[in-house]
């Protein structure tokens, strides 16, 4: 009597319609018309979803494009995906490269591939290792980069804001050395033209105004403005236009 | 909006004695409307100004309530114009990510003639709509009749609704070699225990539901449920007469 959800599985090529499913999984070439409800969604082939995607687990391997919103609690990216609509998830990995023409929303966000967002990205935590450009907001409780690669975004927002590059903690392993002379060889820089948070820490990163109320400027770094209100320390390796204290 | 008094971000946290990470959290929770951040360029740079009444009274008010209550919490207190008796305009709720046309009119919940929708259904739909990714059509079906029937008992509210969780169950019979599957919606408060048979398919928070679609419902009317109070009527719903 009552239609059970199905699973289903695309390893050709292939065409399904929307609705609700148990299990999607593309690893041919498939496309999705319509809206997509499933608990999980696994494209390691080429896919699209021509509607609204919403899923408990999403995972992207392959190469695929959501032309609408994508609502997931758990999103891993580990090829390429582009989201033509706003993206809201729990958590959102980023190996590969994950480009979103509107606004991210997700509690959790570790990028350590690629990512590019025509809009703002809001989140609790956000880590990134790889690139990013963001040409809104970025904003979070806790922001962590190391760059790697170029790190492009117009504002930065939040409580604690931490960009240094890999090894400059205070016992550098092996591996720690080798990114960090990779990093310098690429270049991993942030640049931005507004920083602000309570506790600031920057190193390889150019902004124009960056206000707060402990900052430190590390190495390696050009600041048209600072204004802060309790500490300022800055480093001899970098620049500093002008220092205020408000 | 030209002529009103403007302070400054700086003005702001020090005035209130806020920090960064909290105007930028209260911001990201819809708290404090997009709108209110006006970008003016200074001889400084570039600088944001907020509307110095709405402000002051605003982090005020979220200030007040961070003692006593959680600050999801707050969501209630910055959205009250949505409450229960105040119709939402369907033109609006089309732009929120859970608003779901087809869902609507299955469900049997339409457009009235003057195009409003309450907040009772619009709690429905968003319940439904989070159902339909782990739930079959009928199920999704009874699981609004079942809503429909705890909320006409106790109401839209945050108190009635806290701790409860509505549960999809579902359980396989068999005998005699017919085999058929029955699904069951329960709403309960705390720990929902059922026999080991029963496999709990999804459950969703409806107090924590209720607050998601009050922000997301201040959020898209922004301007207009949470600012100024004399378009109201005409921006976000009109009083329902009862």
């Amino acid at each position: 009597m009552s239609e059970e959800r199905k699973s289903v599985s695309i390893s050709g090529a292939g065409n399904i319609a929307g609705g609700s499913y148990s299990r999607v999984s593309i690893s041919g070439a498939g496309k999705i018309s319509g809206d997509l409800y499933a608990e999980e969604l696994k494209m390691s082939g080429a896919g699209r979803v021509s509607g609204h995607c919403e899923v408990v687990r999403l995972s992207v391997s392959g190469t695929a494009k959501f032309e609408k919103a994508v609502v997931a609690d758990e999103m891993k990216v580990s090829g390429v995906a582009k989201v033509d609509g706003p993206v809201k998830v729990k958590e959102l990995k980023c190996s590969g490269t994950f480009r979103s023409s509107e606004n991210i929303s997700s509690e959790y966000v570790k990028v350590s591939g690629q990512l590019h967002v025509g809009g703002d990205v809001e989140a609790e935590i956000f880590r990134a290792s790889g690139g990013f450009d963001i040409h809104g907001l970025l904003s979070a409780d806790r922001i962590e980069i190391h760059p790697g690669g170029r790190c492009r975004v117009k504002e930065i927002g939040g409580a604690r804001i931490d960009i240094r590059r890999y090894g400059s903690r205070d016992h550098p392993g092996l591996l720690d050395s080798l990114l960090r002379a990779l990093s310098s060889a690429w270049g991993g820089e942030v640049e931005a033209e507004l920083i602000e948070g309570d506790e600031i820490y920057l190193e390889n990163t150019r902004a124009d105004i960056v206000r707060g109320k402990q900052i430190e400027i590390g190495p390696h770094c050009k600041i048209g403005l600072i204004e802060y209100s309790e500490s300022l320390k800055v480093h001899d390796d970098s620049n500093v236009g002008k220092q205020t204290k408000i | 909006m030209g002529d009103e008094h403007l302070i400054s971000k700086k003005e702001v946290l020090e005035q209130m004695g806020i920090s960064y990470g909290q105007l930028y959290r209260w911001k990201r929770k819809g708290l404090i409307p997009e709108s209110w951040f006006i970008r003016r360029s200074t001889f400084t740079g570039q600088e944001t100004f907020f509307p110095k009444d709405k402000i002051v009274e605003r982090i005020g008010r979220i200030k007040d309530m961070k003692g006593e209550h959680a600050l999801d919490d707050l969501a209630e207190v910055i959205s009250e114009h949505v409450n229960a008796k105040l119709q939402i305009a369907f033109g609006k709720l089309r732009q929120l990510r859970w608003f779901d046309e087809d869902l609507a009119r299955s469900c049997g919940i339409v457009e009235d003639e003057a195009g409003t929708l309450s907040l009772r259904d619009a709690l429905c739909l968003a319940v439904l709509k989070k159902l339909r990714r782990s739930s079959r059509e009928e199920e999704v079906e009874l699981a609004g009749r079942t809503l429909n029937q705890a909320v006409a008992k106790t109401g839209v509210d945050l108190t009635a609704l806290e701790g409860k969780t509505l549960h999809l169950l579902r359980k396989q019979l068999t005998g005699a070699g017919i085999s058929a599957e029955i699904s069951v919606i329960v709403i309960a408060r705390d720990e929902l225990i059922v026999d080991p048979e029963m496999r709990r398919i999804d459950s969703i928070d409806l107090a924590a539901m209720l607050q998601q679609v009050k922000l997301d419902l201040a959020k898209c009317c922004g301007p207009g449920v949470v600012d100024e109070t004399s378009s109201e009527n005409q921006d976000c719903g009109r009083e329902n007469h009862e």
